[in-house]
């Protein structure tokens, strides 16, 4: 408190600087005055002391949280990497299954095209034989169709035969015969 | 056409026929032009050929029957075909024939032979036919080369084939 009264005791002191032209000016180009000086360095001692009294645990309070959320992030990050790693494991496991499993399609689909293979080849045997069946039945059913036709058209021609000559036979002495012929009959019926 | 429509026809036909006094004539005439008409496709293509004027129609009536048949006849024809009916022209005429002969009490009866019969032959035949059938009957001849020789007489339902073709048939048959 005796410093407080001391300053403030110089500072009642010590009067205004005039220069030449009697402007009020500084005793020194770089210092200032040194009421200033007392006033300025009190004033900050009481800010600082107001901040940290005030702002202190506020701006600790904001660097603990800082702090903290960037060990939260670093933590995240570590199990993200963890997670990545067992993702990446996972995949390179998978990886090795797929190729497996191809394998494995491969295989059956080389099987089963031997199965159908052999398979066809089998049914293709019976297709065959069953055709060269098919086709000697033809044969034969054509030879039996071709001789029924013969004979069908023998039976024609010797029809219309029949008719020519029965019709060149039929000459108008023989018509007249017949008509009277039917007409007697008729008549004694 | 329907029964009672050729009937019409047939009644009318008759009834013009018979007061021109040309009855028989025309019934015999009227008879063998219906048997060429159902022998001839050509014929019956041309008479009921709808996209032919019914005046050519009857222009083909009257060349085919024009000098060879009465007039009353020929017009009679004409008029059936020109009225679009020549499709029925056959039943017409067999119902024709049929009054005709029920007018007359006779049975009409229909022979064929592969040639023609001499008027002494059809007066024989008539009155065999009578014997045999009981009734007296009225003849029209139908000349059928397809039944090569012989008759074959059509009395009401009774049949007598005396045909050269029935008898061949029979043999192919038996063959």
């Amino acid at each position: 408190m005796s410093l407080l009264t001391n300053i403030i005791l110089v500072m009642a002191e010590e009067g205004p600087h005039r220069d030449d032209n009697g402007q009020i000016v500084t005793h020194h180009w770089l210092w200032p005055e040194r009421s200033e000086l007392i006033y300025g360095t009190v004033s900050s001692i009481l800010i600082f002391a107001l901040l940290y009294k005030f702002a202190g645990p506020a701006i600790v309070k904001g660097f603990t949280a800082r702090t903290e959320r960037i060990r939260v992030e670093l933590d995240a990050s570590a199990t993200a990497q963890a997670e990545a790693n067992a993702e990446a494991a996972s995949i390179r496991t998978a990886k090795g299954d797929i190729d497996a499993e191809r394998q494995r399609l491969f295989a059956e689909a080389d099987a089963q095209a031997e199965a159908l293979l052999v398979e066809g080849r089998a049914q293709l045997e019976i297709d065959v034989a069953d055709l060269e069946q098919r086709a000697d039945n033809e044969l034969v059913a054509a030879g039996s169709r071709v001789g029924d036709e013969l004979r069908a058209e023998i039976a024609r021609i010797a029809s219309e035969a029949t008719d020519n000559v029965v019709a060149v036979g039929l000459d108008s002495a023989t018509q007249q015969a017949l008509i009277e012929s039917f007409i007697s009959t008729v008549g004694a019926s | 056409m329907s029964d009672s429509r050729i009937d019409g026809y047939a009644r009318g036909l008759f009834e013009i026929a018979r007061a021109e006094g040309t009855i028989d004539e025309v019934e015999d005439e009227l008879f063998r032009f219906a048997r060429s008409y159902e022998a001839s496709d050509a014929l019956r293509n041309a008479l009921t050929d709808e996209m032919i004027p019914a005046g050519k129609r009857q222009a083909i009536v009257e060349d085919l029957l024009g000098g060879k048949a009465t007039s009353t006849t020929t017009q009679l024809v004409s008029m059936v075909v020109g009225s679009g009916r020549g499709r029925d022209l056959p039943a017409i005429i067999d119902k024709l024939v049929e009054r005709a002969s029920n007018s007359k009490n006779l049975e009409l009866a229909e022979v064929r032979s592969a040639v023609a019969l001499t008027s002494d032959q059809q007066d024989r035949l008539k009155a065999a036919l009578a014997n045999a059938t009981g009734v007296e009957v009225n003849l029209k001849v139908v000349i059928d080369p397809s039944i090569l020789g012989g008759i074959v007489a059509t009395v009401g339902d009774v049949v007598i084939d005396g045909s050269v073709r029935t008898r061949v048939d029979q043999l192919k048959s038996r063959l």
